[in-house]
């Protein structure tokens, strides 16, 4: 059931996005364009949280340093921070966290992606 | 246009009354040095997240002002960034630029004090001319005017970076006693322990950036902000540099790695001098006019100093929203872009380690 919900909510908010964006936003006068161009864009991005979830893309990365289900962000930040996680203790460091990064890229800003050669 | 003096405009914290600038007038007189000051029109001009605009226009009775003039006042922020500097501090910064020789819209008097209309503000001469980044890098005639602008721009620059700490000179400035780009380090992981979210590759990027920090060639003003949308630009020529509540002593090549950070070509990727030119042209016109000569090689650390900085920043925009209860979709929206930096800082490390440049 609480599949079907999820479903109904991602098609609306797809419905939403595409007749704010065909139909209100190039009615609009000039002065409400940056503001509507904002609301496109964060219709779009709460679509494609809908499919992907950050807290999924974060286990993920530290799934890499920690055993299943054990380390947070915070813990990783801090010891990236500290020194005790480098690129000599961990010579994948750069490649796992630019992969997380592109990963965050492909919900939050996919275009941005493309500007840098990446597929999305 | 301005608007008539009888309508009631909202400053954020509090309404203006009519004529809420008359107020001004006796003090402003005082401030240049006239007789009388007659503020006859008051605008709000379209502003950003940080602060509000006003054009005023004014009637000046005697002294070396007399005459009538179109002014910008511009209050200090509602919610201030830490680490900007007060509407005072920076009118001094913009005064000690002047007195340098950079083109900045005529310092003419500002105020600390919340007494006279509500908040501290500063007021400057109205200058012509456009400061849309995205308009400026998209205008079809930037392939005539992009590389002199470029070379004017680091002329501007220069100017900047030639006022040095010495007794007197904004002395309330803090002279960095370590390394400067080590110092801003810090002051960015002081913004990260109090956001909203942990960023491991922000972390990386910093614990980087303090390995490899380069000694300064000299410690200079900079300016802090200085990117396409932080000038004006009319028919092709640059007006005035805008935006100077970020400035601090500090190693010039942050200034030249801001301008130049791939965040701020607004999609004109190719031309790496802030959207507008080639790298080269810029360093021409600094080079020019600079004791210190820069070259193209030391300026990539200071991209990815100018990619974590903006990451920081825009973090602590959106903890605005996440936690300070600011209503606003852009500050949401901001705090979402740390990844693209994060991403444009890695790529150049993995550039400059491929090279083996660096560690």
């Amino acid at each position: 059931m609480s599949e079907h919900r999820r479903l109904g909510a991602e098609a609306l908010l797809d419905l939403v996005a595409e007749a704010f964006k065909g139909e209100i936003a190039p009615s609009l006068p000039p002065d409400k364009r940056y503001l509507a161009a904002m609301i496109g864009n964060a219709l779009d991005i709460a679509r494609r949280e809908m499919a992907v979830e950050e807290e999924a893309l974060a286990f993920q990365l530290l799934d890499h340093f920690y055993d299943d289900g054990d380390g947070t962000m915070q813990e990783l930040a801090r010891v990236i921070r500290s020194g005790t996680v480098n690129d000599t203790s961990y010579p994948e460091l750069r490649a796992r966290l630019k992969a997380h990064v592109a990963s965050e890229l492909k919900v939050r800003n996919p275009r941005f992606l493309g500007t840098r050669g990446v597929k999305g | 246009m301005a608007q008539a003096m009888d309508d009631k405009v909202s400053t954020g914290r509090r309404m203006l009354e009519p004529g809420g600038f008359v107020v001004l007038e006796p003090w402003l007189a005082s401030e240049i040095g006239a007789e009388r000051v007659a503020i006859v029109g008051a605008a709000l001009l379209a502003g950003g997240a940080v602060q509000q605009n006003w054009r005023l226009d004014a009637e000046v009775t005697g002294g070396a002002r007399a005459g009538r003039h179109a002014w910008v006042l511009r209050t200090d922020a509602a919610a201030s960034l830490d680490v900007s500097l007060d509407r005072l501090s920076e009118f001094r910064c913009i005064e000690a630029a002047h007195k340098a020789g950079v083109k900045v819209a005529e310092p003419i008097a500002a105020s600390g004090d919340s007494g006279l209309i509500g908040r501290p503000f500063a007021i400057q001469a109205l200058v012509a001319g456009n400061a849309q980044g995205r308009r400026i890098v998209r205008d079809p005639a930037l392939v005539e005017f992009g590389e002199d602008l470029a070379r004017e721009i680091g002329r501007e620059l220069a100017r900047i970076h030639s006022v040095r700490p010495k007794a007197g000179v904004l002395s309330f400035l803090p002279i960095p006693m370590t390394n400067p780009s080590r110092r801003e380090v810090a002051a960015m992981r002081k913004g990260l322990d109090g956001a909203s979210e942990a960023r491991p590759a922000l972390e990386y990027v910093l614990s980087w950036l303090d390995a490899n920090a380069p000694e300064p060639p000299a410690i200079t003003l900079v300016h802090g902000d200085f990117r396409t949308g932080n000038y004006m630009v009319e028919k092709g020529q640059l007006t005035a540099v805008l935006d100077w509540e970020f400035c601090h002593w500090g190693d010039p090549r942050e200034d030249i790695g801001w301008f130049i950070a791939r965040c701020w070509r607004f999609g004109n990727d190719d031309k790496v001098a802030g959207g507008i030119a080639k790298l080269a042209s810029l360093l021409e016109g600094y080079n020019g006019v600079a004791d210190i000569k820069l070259t193209a090689s030391e300026l990539p650390y200071f991209e990815v100093l100018a990619a974590a900085r903006w990451a920081t920043i825009s973090l602590l925009q959106g903890d605005r929203f996440i936690k300070g209860g600011e209503r606003s979709l852009e500050l949401a929206l901001t705090g979402l872009m740390p990844p693209e930096m994060e991403w444009d800082a890695l790529d150049v490390i993995d550039r400059l380690v491929t090279k083996g440049r660096v560690t």
